[in-house]
């Protein structure tokens, strides 16, 4: 140990990425079964689970992961912090309103939660996502306060609220639009009110997950896989707790779904188009879903 | 071989005028009057072989109902190797409203079937409704005693500002002169950046060797969808039977709910039903009032600003023959 090292980037997103996929994160996704719950009731039978993974991992999976990639590629048009230490810079973006490269990431940022909004068709699923990715925002906030991708995750939100609602009617509450634009300075409120009192639209897991990428320093196969595995272990874990499964086997599928993993990282690790995310759709799990949401009996929130 | 078909319906003179042309189907005009038009779609030889590629292109001139209606189902037959397409291009513009309830499409053993179907809705502004569209798909895996050929069902929806140019080239040609350029004040902030286009509606069902994994499809050999676009219709409490939770004892089968309703982020819904077969689907009563509920809609914001559309005329005499024809199709078809 001679002198302080220099950052260790790769270092510090190696911790980030284990952090990231370790079930102790607090963000909630103890509540989650992965639509592995509803499936099971519908009548799946616990030997199928490893073909439910490979389906998710085809599908809505798919989806996420490819938003996640997406949204970790336009988050990092909003450059790096500042003074370039990692920690927090007083002060944040700059007063002097929005620097371009946080404007060009907003507007890749809401594009992105437009085109994952419009690629999950189920509400439940929505709500779901929305949900969890308001503790990986708290998250995020906490860890890379003032980053400028976070910065723009906000104006995002805002660009997001304001987007026509297409019909013509205005959407409910709708008018926190230049309102709403004093409020995102990085934190000002972790709940992320408008200062109309409206609540700004909550950003989906996969869009969150991305921009923690970008400021991370993970890949986009890196965060690809993360998606991939966590949504394949939070499954594996969930039978346990579901069905009489020994611990050892259901970690034996989250190995044995590793091609598949892969396969989803390669497929979408490259993407950058907003429009490119692809949109397959699983049926099944959207039913489920939507059943699941409106049962009271049950053990995982979705 | 040009394979395809055109609908335009446009309102001229007080009047709707068809704007037809011939492909793998034919169009026939029933009826047309001063705001609706009803136009029948026949084929007009076998539908569809491998190396058929069919594409239908409709559209929905401003303040326009048109409803299409098939006599007939279709069967993708197997292809011997060579895939088939059908892809439909629609476009709506302002006030405007297509009424599509199509029949079933059967994929049979060997058919390998890409479908595609895009739709473009104008944007409502300040002064009316946007383009709204009511579509039927009802895919079916299979002839009976068949586990059906390969089936790729892709779908996306954009709304659009009034004037936008539709990026497929795909309805071009019909002689509708589009709204004069930024005529849609409210896209220029559009985060959807310079497309001036917000998808409402993606998705990309791969029918293939995994439809049967469980979430996907299972064991389902039909999915039987209608799309309400551009407008949000009524609360569940017409559609039948609505999924209520299910309380004590849960069904242990996969498919036999009724039809699920599902409300995208923005002015539209998917009801869908997923089973072994249409007969038992809920689908019908949602599309039938769904249909009434669009018609209403329209007629109601398409009475002031503008020529005054006939609105009750509007509604009346298509109701009254909008009784189903499907069933029998079905034992034809599947």
């Amino acid at each position: 140990m001679s002198a302080m090292p220099e950052v260790d980037g790769e270092g510090r997103a190696e911790l980030m990425l284990a952090l990231l996929a370790d079930a102790r994160l607090p963000t909630g996704g103890h509540t989650q079964s992965a639509g592995l719950e509803p499936a099971l009731r519908a009548g799946m039978p616990a030997a199928q689970v490893p073909d439910y993974v490979r389906a998710r991992l085809a599908t809505v999976t798919r989806v996420e992961a490819a938003t996640a990639v997406v949204a970790r590629h336009v988050a990092l048009a909003a450059g790096p912090v500042p003074d370039g230490a990692g920690s927090p810079p007083a002060g944040g973006a700059s007063s002097a309103g929005v620097p371009d490269g946080v404007a060009s990431a907003a507007r890749g940022l809401a594009d992105t939660w437009l085109a994952w909004t419009a690629r999950t068709p189920s509400s439940a699923l929505r709500e779901t996502s929305r949900r969890l990715g308001r503790g990986y925002l708290r998250l995020l906030r906490r860890l890379s306060e003032g980053h400028p991708a976070v910065v723009a995750l906000d104006e995002a939100a805002v660009l997001v609220a304001d987007a026509p609602r297409a019909d013509g009617v205005p959407d409910p509450g709708a008018g926190a639009t230049s309102a709403a634009r004093a409020v995102p300075g990085a934190g000002t409120d972790p709940g992320g009110r408008a200062a109309t009192g409206r609540r700004a639209p909550q950003p989906p897991r996969p869009v969150v997950l991305g921009v923690t990428a970008a400021c991370a320093g993970l890949s986009a196969r890196q965060v690809a896989r993360l998606v991939g595995y966590e949504d394949v272990q939070t499954v594996a874990a969930a039978t346990l707790k579901l069905e009489p499964v020994d611990p050892v086997v259901a970690t034996g599928w989250v190995v044995a779904a590793q091609p598949a993993i892969d396969a989803l990282a390669r497929a979408v690790a490259d993407l950058t188009d907003p429009r490119a995310i692809p949109a397959h759709g699983a049926p099944l799990v959207e039913q489920w879903a939507e059943l699941h949401s409106r049962t009271t009996e049950r053990l995982f929130s979705a | 071989m040009d394979d395809v078909t055109r609908v335009g319906a446009y309102r001229e003179a007080g009047r709707v005028r068809c704007d037809l042309r011939p492909g793998a189907l034919s169009p026939r005009v029933l009826s047309a009057g001063r705001g609706t038009a009803r136009v029948a779609l026949v084929a007009t030889r076998a539908l569809l072989l491998g190396g058929d590629h069919v594409r239908v292109e409709v559209h929905v001139g401003e303040g326009v109902e048109l409803e299409l209606v098939e006599v007939s189902g279709t069967v993708a037959y197997a292809g011997r190797g060579r895939s088939a397409s059908w892809d439909v291009d629609v476009r709506v513009d302002a006030r405007g409203l297509l009424v599509w309830d199509a029949l079933p499409f059967v994929v049979a053993d060997g058919a390998d079937v890409a479908r595609s179907t895009g739709v473009a809705l104008a944007a409502g502004d300040a002064h009316g409704a946007g383009g709204a569209a009511l579509l039927r798909e009802t895919l079916v895996l299979g002839r009976s005693g068949e586990a059906g050929g390969r089936l790729r069902s892709r779908t996306r929806v954009d709304v659009s500002a009034p004037g936008a140019t539709r990026t497929s080239g795909g309805v071009g040609g019909t002689g509708e002169l589009a709204a004069p350029e930024g005529s849609g004040p409210p896209w220029q902030n559009d985060p959807a950046g310079p497309e001036h286009v917000r998808e409402l509606f993606v998705e990309d069902l791969d029918l293939g060797d995994d439809r049967a994994l469980p979430g996907i499809l299972g064991d389902a050999r039909v999915v039987d969808s209608v799309l309400c676009l551009g407008t949000r219709p009524p609360a569940p409490a017409s559609v039948p039977e609505e999924t209520t939770a299910p309380r004590r004892p849960p069904p242990r089968t996969s498919a036999p709910f009724g039809p699920l309703r599902l409300d995208l982020d923005g002015p539209g819904a998917v009801a869908r039903h997923l089973g072994a077969s249409t007969h038992d689907a809920g689908i019908d009563v949602v599309v039938a009032a769904w249909t009434t509920a669009a018609r209403e809609a329209r007629a109601a914001v398409a009475g002031p600003p503008r020529d005054a559309t006939p609105s009750p005329s509007v509604a009346a005499p298509v109701d009254t023959d909008h009784t189903d024809p499907r069933t029998t199709l079905l034992t034809t078809g599947a």
